[in-house]
């Protein structure tokens, strides 16, 4: 690389080289990696914002975006190896900008949907996050019409083109650990839910091979009485989203249940 | 399958709308039409986004529930009222064993989280078999609280 290159893709970043060392001298079952990964994360994040942003206006839900920029940084730092002499910007921009090609490659509509609908998709989806954090609950399909200053007739049309809507890295996706809500910890507080459901003995099993995030999402919803925006606030993703999520995890429930 | 506003008892019978009626196959293949009618219905009366979901989620844990228990090729009936701010849905199926749905099972958790009430019954009929039922109840949300 030319040093004029490097110094334009390191951009003040070198100060994290020692941490990475530190971070690869730490055994894999040290406490302290989460603090010193999430050191690493946190420092890289304009990365993956830049990265997000050179891929706006492509269709696609800038929040999304940057949360699967996101998800490739985190892949990055866990992959870096620190004693292959290659700086880790070099090594990360390549992985994040495949993270989010194939979020464009896996993420789309279902059947044609006509452009006219995936805008109004789109906008409906930034209207129901900005409500719900202004109102803390989820809005109406009036309020979303008043607020986009559209016919109410147009918001159900987005609202059911949302079901053609396939977001499968999303989707698929999994927070780190400490974003999640431990299955102990949410049962601990919400036991005397759990002890009326017969056979808890092969709910909890089931329960337990979920991934973390569905595990979560389904624990909160039925054993913690959160909404289904209040969840996706405390997860961290769209509520249409935590919607598809439980729809899914219901049905794989549903049948593993039934299979006993 | 087969979608229509089922027949007023009397023809001055203006108060209520007349409830709508969606039979398909019990056969989970058809849940997603019953699953969008709910939606749909749930949307026109200005429900929330969670207590449309919230609907939908609740529709698909009583279908999917009957469908278990249903005779081969039987019918699967949601009969969907929707009133001031609330869906009523009633979804029934004949059965060749009185499989009242249990309440102490994760199923029935998911069913009486999502809805505001749910009853399951079952009657037998008059050639020996039983039709099973469930209704539930679902008001749009915080907006109707208010």
């Amino acid at each position: 690389m030319s040093p004029q290159a490097e110094k334009t893709t390191k951009g003040g970043y070198e100060q994290y080289a020692p941490v990475f060392a530190e971070l690869a001298a730490l055994d894999p079952d040290d406490p302290a990696r989460t603090e010193v990964r999430d050191r690493l994360v946190t420092g890289h994040l304009p990365v993956a914002k830049h990265i997000a942003r050179r891929f706006a206006n492509r269709g696609e839900n800038q929040e999304d975006l940057t949360q699967v920029a996101t998800l490739g940084l985190i892949n990055a730092v866990d992959r870096f190896d620190p004693e292959r002499g290659v700086d880790f910007l070099s090594f990360a921009v390549p992985t994040i900008m495949g993270e989010v090609r194939r979020h464009f490659r896996d993420t789309s509509w279902a059947v044609r949907v006509p452009r006219r609908l995936k805008e109004m998709h789109l906008s409906i989806s930034a209207a129901v996050g900005e409500l719900s954090q202004r109102m803390g609950r989820a809005p109406t399909p009036s309020e979303i019409a008043t607020h986009l200053g559209v016919s109410r007739e147009e918001v159900f049309e987005g609202l059911e083109a949302t079901n053609a809507y396939r977001s499968a890295s999303l989707d698929d996706m999994l927070l780190g650990e400490n974003d999640g809500v431990s299955l102990g910890d949410a049962l601990g507080e919400e036991d005397e839910g759990m002890a009326d459901v017969e056979r808890r003995e092969s709910l909890q099993p089931l329960l337990e091979r979920l991934p973390e995030r569905e595990r979560t999402i389904v624990v909160l919803r039925f054993f913690g009485n959160m909404t289904q925006t209040q969840i996706a606030d405390r997860v961290g993703i769209s509520q249409m989203h935590v919607s598809r999520l439980l729809s899914r995890t219901l049905a794989k429930l549903r049948d593993a249940l039934d299979e006993e | 399958m087969t979608v229509s506003p089922s027949e007023p008892a009397m023809a001055e019978q203006t108060l209520a709308p007349a409830p709508i009626e969606v039979r398909v196959n019990a056969n989970a293949a058809h849940l997603s039409v019953v699953r969008a009618v709910a939606a749909d219905l749930a949307m026109r009366e200005d429900f929330d986004l969670d207590s449309i979901a919230d609907l939908k989620l609740a529709v698909d844990e009583a279908c999917s529930t009957l469908i278990d228990v249903a005779l081969p090729g039987a019918a699967l009936s949601c009969r969907f009222s929707p009133t001031a701010g609330r869906v009523v849905v009633d979804v029934s199926v004949l059965s060749a064993e009185p499989h009242e749905p249990k309440r102490d099972t994760f199923g029935w958790r998911v069913l009486s989280t999502l809805a505001d009430d749910v009853t399951a019954s079952t009657t037998p009929t008059d050639d020996g078999k039983h039709l099973v039922r469930i209704e539930l109840s679902k008001a749009g949300g915080a907006v109707f609280q208010a």
